[in-house]
C-alpha cells in the first residue's frame, strides 16, 4: 500500500513528471538522435509516452480528493492502534483518524510504519501525517510542525504485583545490588525522561513494542519495571487486561500528542488544527476517549490550549551534539566488539564440532545435524533472536514454571551471544565440511595405519588441516557476524546499532551520527576484509606448491 | 604371523580379490608383483583393514578379521591390529602440517600416549636411520618425494610394529629418489623385520623370500624368487 501510494505521489508531482518527459540536454548529446526525428522526438518521444500514457491514468485516479494517510505503528498496541478479528483496525486514533478523514472530505488510509521512522516516513512522502502517539517536541517543529494537541498524557511506573522493593518513583533512587532495571519506548519522551532524571541510579533499557516490555516485566527476571504513556498504562495495567502488573506513585506530568505534518502542508495543518478543535469542542474527543477508559481531569487542559497559539512560544532546546555521547558511543563500539568476538569463537566451536559430526557421525546424528544446519541457515537471524529471547522463556515458563525459565531468561547480553554463535555455527559448520573433504583420503588413512583412534585422527590429523583451509572463508563469515551484531539492538542491547536508534529521535544530530556509526562498522571491518583477502591468497598458494 | 584364508572381495559385483590364501612368517619378506589392476594394493590394504572384505578371514599375530558377513570387527582389535602392522603408501601422505620429526613422532604420541620427549627420543634415532636427521624441523612441502617417503618409513615404524606392509612404495618417485627409498627397504629387510611388498622393483624381488604373484584377483603363483 505504502509503494502505490508512493508512485502515486509522483504523478501529483508536477517536476517530477516533466523530467520522465523530457530528455534532458546532456541526454540527447549522448545519445544523438537521427536529425529528421528530432523535432518530433523532442516534443513526444514515443518511447517515453508509454509511461506518461500510464501515469496521466494513474493521476486521473487521483482527481478524486487523496486519501488521508496516516502513519502509525500498529505493533504500539492498544489503546492506540491495533487489530480486532472481524473489525481490522480499531483504536482511539482510528476514530480520530476517521473523524479528521470525514470532516476533511479524504478517506483516512492507514499506512503500518515503525513507530520509531514516522518522522522519517513523513519526510519521504510515503504518508501525508504522522499521527500515533507523538509527542510535541519543540525542537522538531521546523521540520515536522504539529498541530494543536488531541492528547494530554502523563508518565506512569508499572512494576509487577507484588514487587515490594519499587512501591514510588523514589524507590528507584535507592542503591541496591544491581540497579533496577526500567523498560522504555525507544525513542519515546519516557526515555529521555528516564535518561535525564534516573539515568544515575537505574539501568534504562530501551524496547521496541509496549507488548514485549509488559511481558518482561511480569517475568520479573529481565526487567524491573517500565514506563510508559498513561494510555497504554490505563488502558492495559488499570483496566484489567495486564493482572500481574501494578501503577504505582503518582503520574508524571509529560506532554502532549499531536499530528505531525510536513512544513509545507500550512492549509493541511490549518484543517486538522480546526478539525481537532471542533472534536473537542463538540464532545467527540471525550466520546472516543472515553470509549477507552482514557478521559481524565488532564485533559480539560486541551481546551485552554486550543485557545492559545500553537505551538507555544518558548526557546526551542538545544539538540545534542556528537561530543555529548562520545562516551556512549565507545561503549556501543566496545559492546558491538565484545559481542562480535565473545560469538564467533563458539561458533567456531560447535560448528566444528557438527561438522565432525556429519563426516564421521553414524546416520541418526547426521540426519540431525543436516537438520540442525538447515534450519539455522534457513530461517532469518532477526527471527531466531526474537525465539531466544521471548518465545523460549515463554515456552519454559508454561511448561516448566518460573523456576525453570528463570535459568532461561538469561541477561539480553549473553542471549545476543547465544543467538549469533547458534546461527553462525550452522556456516561455520558448512565451512568445516568444505575444508574436511578438502583434505585428501589418504591422511585419514595415514592416521589410520597408525594405529590412532578416529576421534584421535580427526582432532590431530584432519581438522588441524582443515583449520588452515577455512581461515579465509571464517574471517569472511567474522565480518559478516561483526556487522550482524546490528540485531541485537531488538533485544535490548545497546550497541552501535541500538545506539543509533536511541538518539535518532534528534533530528540534528541523527546524520553525523548515523555516518559516525558507518564509519566505525567500516574502520574495523576493512582492515579484517584485507586480512581475509591477504590469507585467502598466502594459503592458496601454499597448498599450489604441494 | 600374517595367515590370509579364502580371501574374496567384490567391488561393482566383480571379484578384486577372489580366493587368496598365503602365509608370511615371522621375519619373512614377502614381495607381492603382478599386473596393474591385478588387486596387490587391495590385498595389502585389507591386511590392517583400510579395506573390507566379503568372505573369508584374516589373522593377524593372534588377531582376526572378521568378512562383512560375520559382523563388524570390534573397535579394540581394529585399533590393536593397526598398532601391529605398520603402512607405507604409494603417496607418502605425510601431515603437511608437522615437522618431519613431528610426523615420526605422531605414531608414539597420538596413537601411543607417550609423553612428547619419549616420542622425540623414538624419533631421532629413527631420523637417522633413513638418513634425514638434519630434515628434522623441515615440513613436508621442503622436501623431495624421495625424502618424504623415507620421513613415511621412519613415522611408520615408530611404533615399533610386527608387520610393515609397503605399497608400491617407489613407484611416485624418480629412479634416484626411488634407489634413495630401496636401500632404506632393503636395509630393513636384511635386518630381519617382517614385511609385505607390493613392488615392481627387480632389485627387491630378488632379496625377498617369496614373491606372490596376483592376477586378475587370484593368486598365480607364490615361491621363493627364481
Amino acid at each position: 500500500m505504502a509503494n502505490r501510494a508512493a508512485f502515486v505521489r509522483v504523478v501529483i508531482d508536477a517536476p517530477a513528471v516533466t523530467c520522465f518527459y523530457y530528455p534532458s540536454r546532456a541526454r540527447r548529446r549522448a545519445f544523438p538522435e537521427p536529425p529528421e526525428l528530432e523535432e518530433s522526438s523532442r516534443r513526444f518521444p514515443s518511447l517515453l509516452a508509454v509511461p506518461f500514457l500510464l501515469l496521466s491514468s494513474l493521476a486521473a485516479d487521483a482527481a478524486d480528493p487523496p486519501p488521508l494517510r496516516w502513519g502509525g505503528d500498529k505493533a504500539g498496541g492498544a489503546p492506540f492502534i491495533y487489530e480486532e478479528p472481524g473489525k481490522g483496525e480499531v483504536g482511539f486514533e482510528v476514530e480520530l483518524a476517521r473523524f479528521l478523514g470525514e470532516k476533511l472530505g479524504r478517506k483516512p488510509e492507514f499506512v503500518q510504519c515503525d513507530w520509531d521512522t514516522i518522522p522519517d516516513v513523513l519526510e519521504r512522502g510515503n504518508i501525508d501525517v504522522g499521527l500515533n502517539g507523538l509527542e510535541y517536541r519543540p525542537e522538531w517543529e521546523a521540520k515536522f510542525p504539529s498541530t494543536v494537541p488531541y492528547f494530554v498524557y502523563t508518565l506512569r511506573l508499572i512494576v509487577r504485583d507484588g514487587n515490594v522493593a519499587i512501591r514510588s518513583w523514589d524507590d528507584l533512587r535507592i542503591p541496591r545490588n544491581g540497579k533496577p532495571r526500567v523498560g522504555v519506548l525507544r525513542g519515546s519522551f519516557a526515555e529521555r525522561y528516564m535518561q535525564d532524571k534516573f539515568g544515575d541510579d537505574v539501568e534504562v533499557i530501551a524496547t521496541k513494542e509496549v507488548d514485549e516490555t509488559f511481558q518482561l516485566v511480569e517475568e520479573g527476571v529481565r526487567m524491573d519495571a517500565t514506563v510508559q504513556d498513561s494510555p497504554a498504562a490505563v488502558y492495559y495495567v488499570q483496566g484489567g487486561r495486564r493482572e500481574k502488573l501494578k501503577v504505582v506513585g503518582p503520574p508524571v506530568p509529560a506532554g502532549y500528542y499531536v499530528i505531525l505534518t510536513r512544513p509545507k502542508d500550512v492549509e493541511l495543518r490549518e484543517q486538522l488544527n480546526a478539525v481537532i478543535k471542533e472534536a473537542l469542542a463538540i464532545g467527540k474527543l471525550e466520546a472516543i476517549y472515553r470509549k477507552y477508559g482514557l478521559w481524565d481531569k488532564d485533559q480539560e487542559r486541551l481546551a485552554e490550549l486550543h485557545s492559545q497559539p500553537w505551538p507555544p512560544a518558548g526557546e526551542a532546546k538545544k539538540g545534542l551534539s556528537l561530543g555529548d555521547i562520545a562516551d556512549k558511543i565507545a561503549r556501543a563500539a566496545w559492546m558491538t566488539i565484545k559481542l562480535a568476538c565473545c560469538s564467533m569463537p563458539l561458533a567456531i566451536l560447535i560448528g566444528m564440532v557438527v561438522a565432525v559430526g556429519r563426516m564421521y557421525g553414524p546416520w541418526p546424528l547426521r540426519v540431525i545435524l543436516t537438520a540442525y544446519v538447515e534450519v539455522l541457515r534457513g530461517t532469518p537471524l532477526l527471527l531466531q533472536m526474537y525465539v531466544w529471547f521471548f518465545l523460549v522463556p515463554n515456552l519454559v515458563r508454561q511448561l516448566g514454571g518460573d523456576d525453570l525459565a528463570q535459568w532461561f531468561s538469561a541477561a539480553p547480553f549473553y542471549v545476543g551471544v547465544f543467538g549469533l554463535a547458534i546461527n553462525y555455527s550452522a556456516a561455520e559448520a558448512e565451512n568445516y565440511r568444505a575444508g574436511l573433504q578438502a583434505i585428501p583420503r589418504g591422511q585419514m588413512e595415514a592416521a589410520l595405519a597408525l594405529g590412532m583412534s578416529p576421534l584421535t585422527a580427526i582432532r590431530r590429523v584432519m581438522l588441524p588441516q582443515a583449520i588452515r583451509i577455512v581461515i579465509p572463508p571464517v574471517t569472511n563469515d567474522f565480518i559478516a557476524l561483526f556487522k550482524d551484531t546490528s540485531i541485537c539492538s531488538m533485544i535490548l542491547i545497546t550497541e552501535l546499532t541500538g545506539l543509533y536508534y536511541q538518539y535518532k529521535y534528534d533530528r540534528d544530530l541523527v546524520l553525523e551520527l548515523a555516518l559516525t556509526i558507518a564509519l566505525i562498522y567500516l574502520l574495523i571491518s576493512y582492515p579484517l576484509s584485507l586480512l581475509a583477502g591477504y590469507l585467502e591468497r598466502r594459503l592458496e598458494g601454499g597448498r599450489e606448491k604441494k | 604371523m600374517i595367515a590370509v584364508t579364502e580371501l574374496r572381495k567384490l567391488r561393482d559385483n566383480h571379484p578384486v580379490l577372489d580366493g587368496i590364501c598365503l602365509t608370511v612368517r615371522r621375519g619373512e619378506v614377502a614381495a607381492v608383483v603382478g599386473p596393474s589392476g591385478g588387486g596387490k594394493s587391495t590385498l595389502i590394504r585389507c591386511l590392517n583393514a583400510l579395506e573390507t572384505f566379503h568372505s573369508g578371514r584374516i589373522d593377524v599375530d593372534g588377531l582376526t578379521l572378521n568378512p562383512e558377513s560375520g559382523g563388524k570387527t570390534p573397535k579394540a582389535t581394529l585399533l590393536a591390529l593397526r598398532r601391529k602392522v605398520g603402512m607405507v603408501f604409494q603417496q607418502f601422505n605425510l601431515f603437511p602440517h608437522m615437522t618431519a620429526l613431528e610426523n615420526v613422532m605422531s605414531g608414539p604420541r597420538f596413537a601411543l600416549g607417550q609423553p612428547r620427549d619419549k616420542a622425540a627420543a623414538i624419533a631421532r634415532p629413527l631420523l637417522e636411520r633413513v638418513g634425514l636427521a638434519h630434515k628434522a624441523d623441515a615440513r613436508p612441502d621442503q622436501l623431495s618425494g624421495g625424502q618424504q617417503q623415507r620421513v613415511a618409513i621412519a613415522r611408520a615404524l615408530a611404533v615399533n610394529p610386527a608387520v610393515m606392509l609397503f605399497d608400491e612404495p617407489t613407484s611416485a618417485l624418480d629412479a634416484q629418489m626411488a634407489a634413495d627409498v630401496m636401500a632404506v627397504i632393503v636395509d630393513l629387510a636384511k635386518s630381519g623385520q617382517t614385511m609385505v611388498v607390493v613392488t615392481h622393483s627387480a632389485e627387491f624381488t630378488k632379496l625377498a623370500h617369496t614373491i606372490h604373484v596376483l592376477e586378475g584377483g587370484r593368486l598365480v603363483s607364490s615361491g621363493p624368487p627364481a
